[in-house]
């Protein structure tokens, strides 16, 4: 008989343990250490520490982490081609040009939300339409056509990052470069419970339509004669993909590297079927990123280094020794 | 005689204004095996994709099962019609069982595939001779081996209509027998198999008709066992084919 779901089961629980694991046990770790009774009595200020700032953070972490991965591996089968990360489209480096601004102009607020936030969202959304625009001819939408559409304004933002960055005065030109590595940091609430329930809405809707980027990853013709609504699926999945690239992004800069490395490493060990993928890589994706900003936080304390140098440090060498040792297929 | 399941009516193509293909019409009836054949850029992978429903053509219509193709919905297509595509990436790192069962998609209406769905993947992995890869990665297998698998993945899909575009070109002598002979056992079951192909022995073996394109339309249609009484039409694919009459069969060699 062919292979049952076991193995499905196992690997997505084990990494959900982890998963849990990470989100009760990290945020005991930071510069000051908590004292477990005083936490326990709820004292001062080590519950507050741990509640406000280190959950928050974490939860951030984990979510941001598990975000970029799911949106990579989407990228990643549906566009067919392994390099694809959630940036690959634009849609991330729209949100970037759109934080970038804000700063550049010390918006804090606009409406209500921060500037930063409200840049990143705006810029996103128009990048989303140019994209989608420039991508469709006559109706038709195809990867290829998404990709060299998604890459030629993705350069086209990156270089206007660069022009607003060039033309900025030196206190937001040093907030710009600390924004770009991209890191965590401690958000309020209620819009951390927010960006929660997008990630996990957005996640369940791409997940659960596992089948279909796995017959996108094999080709198009193929996916259709299988049964399934290309231009559909295209259009989700970009919609889809971005929304967590954004709305990431926005909330702790562009940070590189777990889009792309997360799904490629997991590829290698359980094969390409993205419903057993695509959730290993939310959870390992969110485990990597939370687990490299606990270790930002005690490196070098009471200095900081943020979460986004962490994962390119650490990934980058350990991506090298992966492909010497031959186990990326 | 049973009634064509497929049924190409007047089909026309063109980019732009040129016209790639013009008044086509066929039927296909099941348990035919149907070798469309023709020069490189004669339309013949063209009208398959339009047969497929990846290209909806700009005149004429084709009918499956008496509905018409544009009507239909992916699923009521792919449940009536499975397409094997030209040339599909070599570098898929699913397993080969996975991609097997892929064909199953149409029918199973769940995030994972039924007992039932794996016992028809099982079923069609043993006919296409590729069980024993079934854990195999696809990227470590060879061409032909792969090529068993996407095959047994067009089986899977259990479809009365089975389309193939070029399925032996690059595989062995002995793989495109085996390949060929898999068809040909599939059409005898009744499904109606069209095949893109080349290779005008394998078709006459194997083939139960032979369709020639030419001159954006069909050229001939003949069927296979007295094709080669008036050999006139190989020479649509070129002037240097003779027939043989041995002993036996009469064969197609080169001069």
């Amino acid at each position: 008989m062919l292979m049952r779901r076991r193995p499905v089961v196992a690997w997505v629980g084990g990494s959900g343990l982890l998963f849990a694991a990470a989100a009760l046990l990290l945020p005991f770790v930071g510069p000051s250490a908590l004292d477990w009774a005083r936490v326990w009595q709820r004292q001062e200020p080590d519950w507050s520490i741990l509640t406000n700032l280190r959950l928050s953070r974490t939860l951030l972490g984990l979510f941001a982490g598990g975000a970029l991965a799911l949106a990579g591996s989407l990228f990643q089968s549906m566009l067919r081609d392994a390099l694809a990360t959630p940036y690959t489209l634009g849609v991330s480096t729209g949100a970037s040009l759109g934080a970038v601004i804000a700063i550049a102009f010390d918006w804090h607020t606009v409406a209500g939300v921060v500037g930063i936030w409200a840049g990143a969202l705006v810029g996103a959304g128009l990048i989303l339409f140019v994209v989608m625009g420039a991508a469709t001819r006559g109706g038709q939408l195809s990867s290829s056509s998404l990709l060299l559409a998604g890459i030629a304004i993705n350069s086209v933002c990156a270089a206007l990052i660069l022009l607003v960055h060039g033309l900025t005065g030196m206190s937001q030109s040093f907030a710009i470069s600390r924004w770009l590595i991209g890191g965590l940091d401690a958000i309020e609430r209620s819009t951390l419970l927010v960006y929660m329930l997008v990630v996990i809405a957005t996640g369940i809707i791409i997940i659960r339509q596992g089948r279909q980027w796995n017959l996108l990853a094999v080709g198009e013709a193929w996916a259709a004669t299988r049964g399934a609504q290309v231009r559909r699926a295209l259009f989700q999945g970009y919609v889809a993909g971005s929304i967590l690239a954004a709305t990431t992004v926005a909330l702790t800069g562009p940070i590189g590297f777990v889009g792309l490395v997360v799904p490629h490493l997991l590829r290698g060990r359980l094969g390409g079927d993205d419903r057993m993928l695509m959730p290993c890589a939310f959870l390992l994706g969110g485990v990597l990123l939370a687990s490299c900003d606990a270790l930002g936080r005690v490196l070098l304390a009471p200095a900081e280094i943020p979460a986004g140098a962490i994962t390119v440090c650490i990934g980058g060498p350990y991506l090298i020794w992966v492909i010497r040792r031959g186990g990326l297929r | 005689m049973t009634p064509p399941v497929l049924r190409v009516r007047n089909v026309g193509w063109r980019v732009a204004t040129v016209p790639v293909l013009e008044h086509v019409s066929f039927d296909v009836a099941p348990g035919e095996f149907v070798a469309v054949m023709g020069r490189n850029g004669a339309g013949k992978s063209t009208l398959l994709d339009i047969v497929a429903g990846l290209r909806a053509p700009t005149e004429g219509a084709v009918m499956l099962a008496d509905r018409a193709l544009d009507e239909m919905t992916s699923i009521e297509r792919a449940r009536t019609l499975a397409h094997l595509p030209q040339s599909l990436r070599a570098d898929l790192s699913m397993r080969a069982e996975a991609l097997v069962l892929m064909g199953r998609y149409a029918h199973a209406d769940r995030w994972f595939e039924s007992d039932e769905d794996r016992r028809i993947a099982e079923e069609a992995m043993q006919r296409c001779e590729c069980l024993e890869f079934r854990r195999r990665i696809l990227a470590t297998l060879s061409g032909g081996e792969r090529q068993r698998v996407f095959l047994a993945a067009c089986l899977a899909q259990r479809a009365p209509v089975l389309l193939l575009d070029e399925p032996a070109t690059f595989l062995d002598v002995d793989q495109q027998l085996q390949c060929f002979s898999v068809l040909r056992a599939e059409a005898d079951r009744g499904t109606a198999c069209v095949a893109v192909t080349h290779d005008v022995n394998l078709a006459l073996t194997f083939c139960t008709r032979l369709i020639v394109m030419a001159e954006r339309g069909v050229a001939r249609d003949l069927p296979t066992e007295t094709a080669l009484d008036d050999p006139a039409w190989l020479r649509a694919f070129s002037g240097r084919l003779i027939v043989e009459h041995g002993d036996s069969r009469p064969r197609v060699r080169y001069q």
